[in-house]
């Protein structure tokens, strides 16, 4: 057991996404059941090992939590009733509440600004927007816009539907 | 009604806190009191002697003895009085040791009070006692055993070479159960059948046991002793008596082929068939469901035994004690859709493995894939199909799969060393004698061992692959195996669910038979004279069915050897006259003793004397021999004669965990204030809301109840019943303006103690700051 445990951050965690989860036995149904599983370190049965013991930090600062797809399949099967997916969203939530950046966080963070502003994404302007802030792999990503453009699959202006006040108020209401 | 009272100075136990001169000038004025003694040991022989000799000169016709409690002296004083040619039932005894010197020791002016009060309600009650005579019926010494596997074999078995005559009822045509079906059996590997058949064969020959085999119980009356068991022996279509049992001369002829049961899928038998060659009895069966009627095994049948015109028959008969040994069955994999049992051949599961590997099922011993036929070269075991599993609503170990499959990975390892074996486990769960060893073995026979749970099979070309996290290494993998087994777990059997229901057994949340007590009373059902044994009670070993059945067998023996039941005179019983055919008493009695067949009937051989009846009857309709409602309310009125503590408790303790606790506080010198004065009573469910209404009218300040921890109630479920009724309680008590947390009910064990001086001590101090009963009511007048 680590001695850095933050009991609070564990009784958050347990608040938010069930207190069944204190039952889990490790036996990484969750993982195995994860289409993303081969993206994510930790795995979704480390990231409820590292929520138990309390280890704040490296539960919320990872990618494992913004590359969860919401498939459910780890809460379908988990032999102990407990929903792996709630303790991801939690994590989300503790990571968002404590302004914690990743980069997952940020595309999130773009994404939901597009939504709330156009009504939809558009291609170019998200991926360029995002490779301002994290310009890691822009070559490789110009590169492959490049191609895409003459064939039609990468929109180069903003796109805007109607009942952009509608989504504005959903995305409100949201919190988002 | 001439009462001797006997105030017992235990020493300085008792007389060194308590003023026994002035208990004894007390009990002395006491309404029909004609004789008060203080002892120094009332329990010693001396003590006896004088009690005996003021009976003879006296012409006393009841006892009081206020000493100890009478969980330890009751049966001494009650032998003590019948010697002298008194009912032993005409003793009451004041607990003024454990209840009173005992916890009490640095307040003795208050404590003789206390013991002054309990002393009058003791004499009240004696007052009131009638004398008692234990009754005794005549019960059948045969015995029932339902369920012919290991459990059901065993104490056929016990019990018929104890001298009782057994009927076995089995409900397929072969007794054996699933031990039979099994190759090789953990922790020895030695032969399964080869063990087995023997005793199949013993319990065929033995001169008393009936063997009933294709039957089942349709209807179950009557209560311990005296059960009248109906049932039916289906058609086999072969007449027992003429088959010789050989086997293949009626099967070999029958055109029809299906999936055989006793292989579980992977084996095939005809429309006519044994089971096994060690089926017992050796006779031929005919399927119903598969036969075609073309009668060539009519012709085929050298001793003319195929009647294809047979009839099921019924039969009758009258029992003194059922041991239910329906066991269990296997776990349906296929609900485990993500493993593909049933759409992937080369999935199968442990018992269809065990069939494989055994050298008289299907495959002669060998282990192949399925879909080939071709001997598999790798073999994955997945642990937990379908136990430890919360998605199909198993959430209990099955006790049994990983000593399975640990032993048929061994005998694979051992047949084809070259074989990858490999077992996917989330714990290794081997608990018992030689167990840990036997994993010791398969280790060193190169068994590889997995920490996944496999999340699922996937099939691809025909061959199929197992997706788990390494939880180890922490990789997701992707394996691909010839072979896959779903080691998977026990469910109680379905089919058991008459005979439950004839019997009332309850269920535990696991749906397996619930026993009368989770640790003491391991074979017991909460019936009177009915035993549960083996795997009906929840997953179980071999050995442990074996012994459980055994177990089963030596307390019916104890039951029903003498010939005759002697039945606590404790029991309900009902005046017809008042009965008003509610049935609530039958909803409330735990024992299914009562029948409300106008008016309501209570078996008394049935009835444990709990009481919880008599509480509900809303005609008081249905008394009690001992605690009856007269006694009960003479006790409280008593206590609550002179009022000299604030605030005065009425505590109404249950036999078995509280009155316990309350007397274990006292053996450990527990200290708490005086202001209780006890009841004993069976169970919490006892006590009448009438009780409590009358001591509180009477003045008393606060009503306690103390029934043992919810869910180990003695007679099941008479705590919960006692809870409602005081929910009730408190509701009426605050619409007419009383506090409603003047009655309280509490839990303990009787080894808690100290729970119970911390409960009482807490109910004392809410008393206080209600202030005296009736205090709020002039409150409210104020405002």
């Amino acid at each position: 057991m680590s001695f850095d445990l933050d009991e609070g951050f564990r009784q958050t965690v347990l608040q938010l996404a069930g207190s069944e989860v204190q039952t889990c036995i490790q036996c990484g149904t969750c993982s195995a059941s994860c289409p993303t599983a081969h993206l994510m370190n930790p795995s979704i049965r480390k990231l409820i090992k590292l929520c138990l013991e309390g280890k704040k930090d490296e539960a919320l600062m990872n990618d494992t939590i913004w590359l969860c797809t919401s498939c459910l399949l780890c809460t379908v099967r988990c032999p102990r009733g407990i929903r792996p997916k709630a303790v991801v969203s939690a994590c989300k939530y503790l990571a968002e509440r404590e302004g914690i950046k990743t980069k997952d966080a940020a595309y999130e963070q773009i994404f939901s600004k597009q939504i709330r502003e156009y009504g939809r994404i558009s291609e170019l302007p998200l991926t360029g927007e995002f490779l301002l802030a994290y310009p890691q792999g822009m070559v490789q990503s110009m590169e492959m816009g490049l191609e895409l453009v003459p064939k039609g699959k990468l929109g180069l202006g903003v796109e805007r539907i109607q009942g952009r006040e509608e989504v504005k108020r959903i995305m409100e209401e949201l919190g988002k | 009604m001439p009462i001797g009272v006997y105030v017992c100075h235990c020493g300085l136990n008792i007389a060194g806190v308590l003023d026994m001169e002035e208990l004894r000038t007390f009990a002395e004025k006491l309404p029909d009191v004609v004789v008060a003694r203080d002892l120094q040991f009332s329990c010693s022989d001396i003590g006896q002697e004088q009690i005996q000799k003021d009976i003879a000169e006296l012409k006393l016709d009841r006892v009081v003895v206020a000493a100890c409690s009478p969980r330890l002296h009751e049966p001494t004083f009650r032998r003590a009085i019948y010697k002298a040619g008194l009912n032993p039932y005409m003793l009451e005894m004041a607990n003024i040791r454990e209840q009173c010197s005992w916890v009490h020791m640095d307040q003795p002016a208050m404590a003789t009070q206390k013991a002054k009060d309990l002393i009058r309600m003791a004499v009240a009650k004696a007052a009131l006692l009638t004398p008692l005579e234990p009754e005794s019926i005549p019960v059948s010494k045969d015995v029932l055993a339902v369920g012919g596997g290991v459990a059901g074999i065993a104490a056929a078995l016990d019990l018929a070479d104890a001298g009782l005559h057994v009927f076995l009822v089995e409900r397929r045509p072969t007794i054996g159960g699933y031990m039979a079906l099994l190759t090789d059996v953990f922790p020895t590997n030695d032969c399964s059948i080869c063990v087995l058949g023997p005793k199949m064969s013993e319990v065929f020959n033995h001169p008393d046991i009936a063997l009933i085999t294709y039957a089942e119980i349709l209807g179950i009356e009557g209560s311990v002793g005296n059960f009248t068991v109906t049932g039916h022996r289906r058609a086999r279509y072969v007449d027992e008596k003429l088959c010789k049992g050989c086997i293949n001369e009626c099967s070999a002829v029958c055109p029809v082929e299906v999936p055989s049961e006793y292989d579980f899928g992977i084996g095939k038998r005809k429309a006519i068939f044994v089971p096994y060659p060690q089926a017992v009895p050796l006779v031929a069966c005919v399927d119903p469901k598969a036969c075609i009627g073309c009668a060539r095994c009519v012709e085929a049948c050298p001793a003319k035994a195929v009647k294809l015109d047979q009839e099921a028959e019924t039969f009758k008969l009258n029992v003194g004690a059922i041991v239910v040994a329906t066991g269990w069955q296997p776990f349906d994999a296929s609900r485990k859709e993500e493993f593909g049992f049933g759409r992937y051949r080369d999935v199968v599961t442990t018992l269809q493995m065990e069939r494989m590997l055994n050298a008289s099922g299907p495959t002669k011993g060998d282990v192949v894939r399925p879909s080939t036929g071709q001997i598999a070269r790798s073999v994955a075991f997945l642990q937990c199909g379908g136990s430890r599993d919360a998605t199909v609503g198993n959430i209990y170990c099955s006790r049994i799969c990983c000593m399975a499959s640990l032993k048929n990975a061994q005998l694979i390892k051992e047949k084809y060393p070259d074989t990858d074996v490999t077992i996917y486990y989330i714990d290794i769960r081997a608990a018992g004698e030689s167990y840990e060893e036997f994993y010791v073995r398969a280790q060193k026979l190169g068994v590889n061992f997995v920490r996944a749970r496999v999340s699922r099979i996937d099939q691809l070309d025909g061959d199929i692959y197992l997706i788990f996290e390494d939880t180890q290494s922490g990789e997701v993998k992707r394996v691909r195996y010839d072979l896959a087994v779903l080691s998977i777990g026990l469910e109680p059997d379905q089919n058991a669910d008459v005979l439950g229901n004839l019997l009332g057994l309850s269920r535990r949340p696991d749906k397996f038979f619930e026993i009368a007590h989770p640790k003491m009373r391991p074979v017991e059902a909460h019936i009177d004279g009915v035993f549960i044994a083996g795997c009906a009670s929840g997953p179980k070993e071999i050995p442990i069915s074996i012994a459980q059945g055994s177990a089963a067998a030596a307390k019916a023996v104890r039951l029903l050897h003498s010939g005759e039941l002697e039945l606590e005179p404790t029991s309900a019983w009902v005046d017809p006259d008042l009965c008003v055919r509610c049935k609530l008493c039958m909803d409330v009695c735990p024992q299914k003793a009562i029948s409300v067949k106008s008016p309501a009937y209570v078996d008394e051989a049935a009835c444990k004397g709990c009481g919880s009846c008599t509480a509900a009857c809303p005609a008081d309709a249905i008394k009690m021999r001992l605690f009856s409602d007269e006694q009960i309310m003479a006790q409280v009125r008593a206590a609550t004669e002179e009022k000299r503590e604030f605030p005065l408790i009425v505590a109404f303790l249950c036999n078995w965990c509280s009155y316990g606790a309350a007397d274990l506080a006292g053996t450990s010198r527990i200290q708490y204030p005086t202001n209780a004065r006890n009841i004993r009573v069976m169970c919490s469910a006892r006590v009448d809301p009438s009780f409590v209404l009358e001591a509180l009218r009477r003045g008393a300040d606060g009503v306690l109840i103390a029934g043992c921890r919810l869910g180990e109630c003695h007679y099941r479920d008479g705590n919960y019943q006692a809870l409602q009724r005081v929910n009730v309680l408190k509701e009426v008590l605050g619409k007419i303006g009383l506090d409603p947390g003047r009655v309280k009910i509490v839990w303990c064990a009787a080894s808690e103690g100290e729970i119970y001086a911390k409960e009482l001590r807490e109910f004392i101090g809410e008393l206080k700051a209600m202030g005296p009963i009736g205090s709020e009511l002039k409150g409210s007048k104020k405002t």
